[in-house]
């Protein structure tokens, strides 16, 4: 029992870390499309992942994030990609809001998805590592790059919040 | 105050990645340096806040970290002082600091001088054979003298991506991986370095100058195996070339002249049979 529980907690963050992963503002503006990109990788993923039967949960949980955020990535690098085959940088996203989850969005993907697997996922920097096949030290220097913005979009935010007057009222239309 | 702090120490505090005893000492210092108390509260709120924008529960407070948790500041310190025990090629180990000799320990009991004589003897017998038949001896792996000879056919010729003529410029700019300051040999002048596709890895084709203005290429590709095996000769499209290996390393020298990769395998100090061999031909 305790491990269908154990499962269904991992497959609970692996969604929400899916949804707040593809939810960039650039390419997937709304949670719907969020969840129709998240129901389309997971089945991909299933698809992929083979049990192993002396597998422990530490290593399941790291394979079905690494395997998911590599589907993502494909996904990404061909929606970048235009007809002709040439690079598309989407631009960045310019809505507005000074909320963790805008500032997330602006993130660019490789900050991204190691700050939200340490920060919303629980990973330990090492399984961090192990899930984006990188380098510990790489993903290191990721959060640390990836909090350093993370505050000063917070921060801005908060400052223009500051400077609105304070006298500033809604116009009443009748 | 906070400038001392590794800010990956800090996150690493921050996400419970840092072991007991490195979290205590840790937050000895969190006690003593209000800025570093302020930077650990905002990257805690900044967890907070990641978490309740996207609908995760919140996380209990700051425990001890689970068992796969590990301290990375620690592990890249016990592996620097690793690498910095580890033999190195090239001579570099002379340039470090020198180190107190232990005491030696008490020796062991022995066996009796009957089995001494013995094992002496068998010795012996196999010094003659492994020197009367070098062939028998352990080889480098021919995988990579023909990576190295790729390579430098390859990429010779090319312009390097690393220019420098100091070699701790070099090993500086290409980091810990690779950090290994190429041999000068006395009529070769030190151009650059390229990254190359090796034997097994990644390796960096160190590249020479000779006077003729001709390239000569050193590849150095870090390996499993620490057993250090002398020279073996061999050539590929007028490549003249010589492997060997040690201290982690695989090495591949290449020319056109047989000179210039002896003087190269020289300067590297693998003694070997290509040595003997060169020099021969030489007489």
């Amino acid at each position: 029992m305790s491990s269908v529980r154990e499962w269904s907690d991992d497959a609970g963050a692996l969604r929400r870390f899916g949804l707040a992963l593809v939810r960039d503002d650039r390419f997937v503006f709304d949670d719907v499309a969020a969840c129709a990109l998240i129901d389309k990788l997971f089945r991909q993923a299933s698809l992929t992942l083979v049990d192993s039967p002396g597998e422990d949960r530490r290593a399941a949980r790291v394979r079905a994030f690494g395997q998911f955020i590599r589907l993502y990535r494909r996904y990404a690098r061909r929606l970048a990609l235009d007809e002709d085959g040439g690079w598309v940088e989407a631009p960045p996203s310019t809505r507005g809001g000074g909320s963790a989850a805008v500032g997330v969005r602006r993130l660019p993907l490789e900050l991204r998805e190691a700050l939200l697997l340490v920060a919303l996922a629980g990973f330990t920097h090492c399984e961090a590592a192990e899930a984006l096949d990188l380098p510990l030290a790489v993903v290191v220097d990721r959060l640390v790059r990836a909090r350093a913005r993370l505050a000063a979009h917070m921060a801005a935010a908060r400052d223009a919040v500051a400077a609105w007057p304070q006298n500033a009222y809604l116009r009443i239309v009748k | 105050m906070t400038g001392r702090v590794d800010p990956a120490e800090t996150v690493a505090y921050v996400d419970n990645c840092l072991d007991p005893q490195a979290r205590g000492a840790f937050e000895a210092r969190l006690q003593a340096d209000p800025e570093l108390r302020c930077e650990v509260a905002q990257w805690e709120s900044q967890n907070r806040a990641i978490r309740a924008a996207f609908g995760a529960p919140p996380r209990s407070a700051l425990d001890l970290g689970d068992a796969s948790n590990e301290n990375v500041v620690r592990r890249s310190a016990e592996s620097a002082r690793s690498v910095d025990g580890a033999a190195r090629p090239f001579g570099q180990a002379r340039n470090r600091c020198a180190t107190a000799s232990p005491i030696a320990p008490p020796r062991p009991a022995g066996p009796g001088p009957t089995a001494r004589r013995l094992a002496g003897a068998v010795a012996l017998a196999a010094a003659i054979v492994w020197v009367g038949l070098p062939s028998l001896g352990p080889r480098p792996p021919a995988g990579l003298l023909a990576a190295g000879a790729a390579a430098a056919r390859a990429l010779a010729d090319l312009p390097v991506e690393f220019v420098a003529g100091d070699p701790a410029t070099l090993a500086q700019r290409l980091g810990p991986r690779l950090a290994l300051a190429p041999p000068l040999a006395p009529d070769l002048q030190l151009v650059g370095a390229r990254f190359a596709p090796g034997w097994r890895a990644t390796a960096t084709l160190y590249l020479y100058d000779n006077a003729r203005g001709e390239r000569v290429a050193l590849m150095v590709e870090p390996l499993d195996e620490f057993v250090a095996i002398p020279a073996r000769r061999g050539e590929a499209d007028g490549f003249s070339v010589a492997a060997w290996t040690g201290a982690g390393y695989g090495f591949v020298a290449a020319a056109r002249a047989d000179a210039d990769v002896a003087a190269l395998v020289a300067a590297a100090g693998a003694d070997d049979e290509f040595l003997a061999d060169a020099g021969a031909q030489r007489r």
